[in-house]
This record gives C-alpha cells, structure tokens and sequence, in this order.
C-alpha cells in the first residue's frame, strides 16, 4: 500500500525513497545518477522548505469554515 | 445523515492533510510551470480542485500523489498554453539555496536548474516525481497515465540528457535501480479525477 509522505522540514535532507542522503560523499565518484538524483532532491527540498504562503493557508481554513457552516 | 454527509464532505482532517503537502505541491509545480508566481496560481487551483473533489479522493490512499495528479492534469489543459516561463528561471533561483555550491561533489544548483528547465515537460515532470518527490514509478505511471516502462525510459533518458546539458559524462552507472526493480514486483493503485 502506499505510505503517506513525512511532512519536509528545514533539518531534515533525506530523501523519501529510502536512500540515505548522500551529501556529504563525493556525488561524482558514485557516478552520474547520484550526482543529478542529489540535485533533483535539492531543487525540490529547496522550493519545498520555502514558506508556505499565507494566501494558502487561509484559502483552506476559508474553504473548511464555509464547509462547518454549511452542516450547521 | 450527519454520519453520512461528513464520509464525503471534506473535514477540518482533510484539510490538515492537504496543508501538509502544500510545500510538496508548491515544489512540483514550480518544476511544471518555471516559475513561482504561476505555480502559485496553480497550487490555488489545485486546492480549490481538491477541495470541491474531496469524494473522489479514496481514503487509505496517496495524498500527494492525488493532489500531484490534479496539478499535471490542471497544468496541461489550462497553464502550458501560456507558455513555460523559461526565462524566469534565472531569477526564480536566486533565493535560498539548500546546498552551498562549495559543497563537494554537489553540483551548482542554479546550473542545474537551468538545465533542469531545458528538459523536455515529460522528461522534467518524471525526473521531479520519482527523483526528488518521492513517489514510486507506479504512483507516477497513474499521475502521468502512461505504463512503468515508459516512465522508466523517460526517467533515463531525462538523466541522461540532463548530464549532457551539464556536461558530465552519462555513459556509465545508467540502468535500472532498485526502485526499479521492485516496481516490477508490486502494483499499487492510485485514485485520479474522474
């Protein structure tokens, strides 16, 4: 069955794919794929632990309080 | 029936499920748009989408991959006729990076993303799915409604043209890894919009 994401945080690199992250080892000495999967796995933690904006954050507790209101 | 209805309306829990991958979200559809005032306006779409499809998502099951699904489905019938804004990728980079350059054996990931935003759509959406966001081949192969072995070729030939855009030499170290091999053995499934 699939499993659910870890919520990504600042401290945390590893990847989800069950690799240990490998940063501190020389990528190109383990050979290309290492070297562009640790740069994938960058370029997306980097975007992901950018803040979220606030916008998001109330559209959803917008959307979910309309939502009580209307079963009410 | 209360019982009834809160089984499909979505909850103040399906909500908390949804923030937690908004970071996620907000990542992969940077990669798909090239830029970040435009993912924005996807990611809101997308919860909007979500939201309002709360009873097709299927309890048990991949929120990331169905929220995923919903952002490349939005993507390519509303955004990619506006165009890849491919020349923000300079400036959308500049912020915060999570690697030092000087970090050894890392490649500038400026660089990388450059050539990164040079990749074919269906060689860069793979590459981000099963390299960075941690889906499976399957879990991508439902995102992209395409079979494994095409999303396996498209994986290895995204990295082997991203290595020839950053100049590294590809000939070596590109076959099937063990994420591969055990996607051959297990089949997983993963709600899509109806």
């Amino acid at each position: 069955m699939t499993q659910e994401p870890k919520l990504r945080n600042g401290a945390s690199h590893a990847t989800n794919s069950g690799k240990p992250c490998k940063a501190t080892e020389p990528a190109f000495g383990n050979g290309v794929r290492d070297a562009i999967g640790l740069s994938l796995q960058a370029h997306f933690d980097d975007i992901a632990n950018t803040p979220v904006p606030d916008k998001f954050l109330v559209l959803l507790a917008e959307l979910e309080a309309k939502e009580a209101r209307s079963e009410s | 029936m209360k019982a009834e209805r809160s089984a499909i309306a979505p909850t103040a829990v399906f909500r908390d499920r949804m923030l937690r991958e908004v970071p996620g979200l907000r990542a992969f559809s940077v990669s798909l748009c090239g830029s970040f005032h435009k993912a924005d306006d996807l990611v809101q779409d997308v919860l909007l989408k979500a939201w309002g499809h709360s009873d097709s998502f299927m309890e048990g099951t991949n929120m990331r991959a169905w929220l995923f699904t919903i952002a490349r489905n939005t993507y390519y019938s509303l955004y990619r006729k506006r165009g890849r804004e491919v020349q923000d990728v300079d400036g959308m980079y500049t912020a915060n990076l999570a690697i030092a350059p000087s970090q050894e054996g890392v490649m500038d990931l400026a660089d990388f993303r450059i050539a990164l935003a040079k990749l074919p759509d269906e060689q860069r959406e793979v590459l981000i799915l099963v390299g960075a966001s941690g889906l499976s081949y399957e879990q991508a192969a439902e995102i992209c409604g395409v079979a494994v072995g095409t999303i396996k070729s498209r994986v290895s030939r995204g990295r082997a043209r991203l290595g020839e855009l950053l100049g590294i030499e590809t000939t070596s170290d590109i076959g099937p890894d063990q994420k591969a091999i055990s996607a051959m053995h297990s089949r997983v499934t993963v709600p899509s919009l109806s």
